[in-house]
């Protein structure tokens, strides 16, 4: 097939029960037909050693000639160091932020990573936000920051999976700039239903393998076997995510 | 293989995902397609609204293939019924364990009318299966709770703690002699983790099949094609999929 595939999320490095390196991420979007992919850091960078991260995530697009996108990270604490950190990711090419609430521990609604969505505003990045079970990081607190921003599109990154799949479609109505990720989600439940509302469909959905903690081949396995329109299936798969990170008017990696 | 987690169709309750009818033969069609030769069927009507005629529905169920399908009862344990209802479970529908999900019942692990319950499930050489890895009232630290109190009960964790609480499920599945746990909708990096540092033979699998909008339950075939990518060893999937869960069904400790 040759549509542009592009995974939203992966996270490159070494986590705490997982690990991604670069060549074994390189080698799995081989296999499965993946064109491009966002990369994250590791969790302690997307914790603490926010430079490392960035450094790690740039180097990784450079490296591979723009085949992988960097995310930015920077824990929202850190104040006006965090929108340095911001600064100096985008010198290095970085074109989309990443946030996770749990790692980072913050509330979303709590106004601490605001400077940092007003970052990526001002730079047209995407912002991809973690959620799933309570306390810190559900579909609809994510909606509500997605409105404060209404010009940033929003990546709810594995669409609340699993017991908040429930809530990811009211987050998906309530928000029009909030993207559901397909990371986990049944097509046969989950995804379908979300297809078939009127208010959200298919356009709303971006694929993500969230490797290293799902399974490159087990993720897009399902998406193959998800029946869709040729257009749909393109939008899912890839351009939607392309058109939020600018990637549509470049020369393919 | 045995999947320890599955329901029937909801006959005739509402729910937010679409839903299939299938009947007993279509479900065993399924599980020979993906080389399942047992599964234990939860109720699925009584989870939304406890009647004996719920409970009599997955009798019927199973009993269309006994040598295939074991079937779990459930019934609100708040209600003034519930024991009754659930000691007739055992003795007159031969149902073999007690599904209870805390969240969508309503009630939490710590209220005293669980007692009497567990003993009923005690004296018939039952298994509970609670749902978990869901705040407020689905964590594997309160079911550990109910099972210490209960050490003759072989107590389940249905779900393994899902996304963000693998860790303590594991945690209570290792100190807690009578507790287990079932991976089942738990992400795949957690799977491997739980795999390498629980008592072997205390863990089990599950796919959740009874949920999807089609009779071929597709994303259980998906979560079963799934295993072969978690990096585990093929002693660990043999005791995960069969030695463990015959153990448990069949009494053989
Ligand atoms: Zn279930």
């Amino acid at each position: 097939m040759n549509t542009l595939v592009v995974d939203a999320h992966v996270r490159i490095g070494q986590h705490r029960e997982a690990a991604l390196s670069v060549e074994a991420l390189l080698a799995a979007m081989d296999r499965t037909g993946v064109d491009r992919a966002v990369v994250a850091p590791s969790e302690a960078q997307i914790a603490y050693d926010n430079r490392a991260g960035n450094a790690a995530t740039t180097q990784a697009a450079r490296a591979t000639g723009g085949r992988l996108v960097a995310y930015a990270v920077a824990n929202p604490w850190r104040g006006a160091a965090a929108l340095d950190e911001l600064a100096w990711a985008h010198e290095q090419g970085a074109r989309a932020l990443a946030v996770d609430s749990a790692l980072q521990g913050f509330d979303l609604l709590d106004g601490l990573v605001d400077p940092l969505v007003r970052f990526a505003a001002e730079h047209r990045w995407p912002v991809y936000v973690r959620t799933g079970t309570p306390p810190g990081h559900l579909p609809l607190p994510t909606a509500a920051l997605a409105r404060r921003f209404p010009e940033v599109a929003f990546v709810m990154g594995r669409s609340g999976a699993t017991d908040f799949w429930i809530d990811a479609a009211p987050a998906l109505r309530h928000a029009p700039n909030l993207y559901g990720d397909t990371s986990y989600a049944p097509w046969d439940t989950v995804l379908g239903e979300f297809a078939r509302d009127p208010e959200i469909g298919t356009s709303r959905l971006v694929f993500s393998s969230d490797q290293p903690y799902a399974t490159a081949v087990g993720e897009m396995r399902r998406m193959r076997d998800w029946l869709l329109p040729a257009h749909e299936r393109a939008a899912v798969l890839g351009t939607t995510m392309a058109g939020l990170l600018g990637l549509e008017k470049e020369p393919p990696a | 293989m045995i999947d320890f987690h599955t329901h029937t169709p909801l006959w005739t309750s509402a729910s937010w995902l679409g839903g299939a009818g299938f009947d007993a033969d279509d479900f065993v069609r399924f599980m020979d397609a993906v080389g399942i030769s047992r599964a234990v069927v939860l109720s699925h009507d009584g989870l939304f609204h406890s009647t004996p005629e719920a409970n009599d529905a997955v009798a019927g169920f199973v009993g269309k293939h006994p040598g295939r399908l074991v079937g779990f009862g459930t019934y609100s344990p708040r209600r003034p019924e519930a024991l009754a209802e659930i000691e007739r479970s055992f003795a007159e529908l031969g149902l073999r364990g007690l599904k209870l999900h805390p969240w969508l019942q309503g009630f939490s692990m710590h209220e005293q009318v669980l007692d009497p319950i567990m003993e009923i499930v005690a004296a018939h050489g039952g298994i509970l299966l609670c749902h978990d890895g869901t705040p407020p009232y689905s964590t594997a630290g309160q079911i550990a709770a109910l099972a210490r109190r209960h050490p003759r009960v072989p107590v389940v964790l249905g779900h393994a703690g899902l996304h963000d609480l693998w860790r303590e499920s594991l945690h209570f599945t290792q100190e807690t002699e009578n507790l287990y746990l079932c991976i089942c909708g738990t992400p795949p990096y957690a799977a491997a983790r739980i795999l390498d540092r629980a008592p072997a033979h205390k863990v089990l699998f599950g796919t959740d099949a009874g949920l999807s909008d089609k009779a071929s339950q597709d994303y259980a075939v998906a979560r079963v094609l799934e295993i072969d990518e978690w990096g585990i060893t093929e002693a660990q999937k043999r005791a995960m999929l069969v030695d463990n869960p015959a153990r448990l069904l069949d009494g053989a400790a």
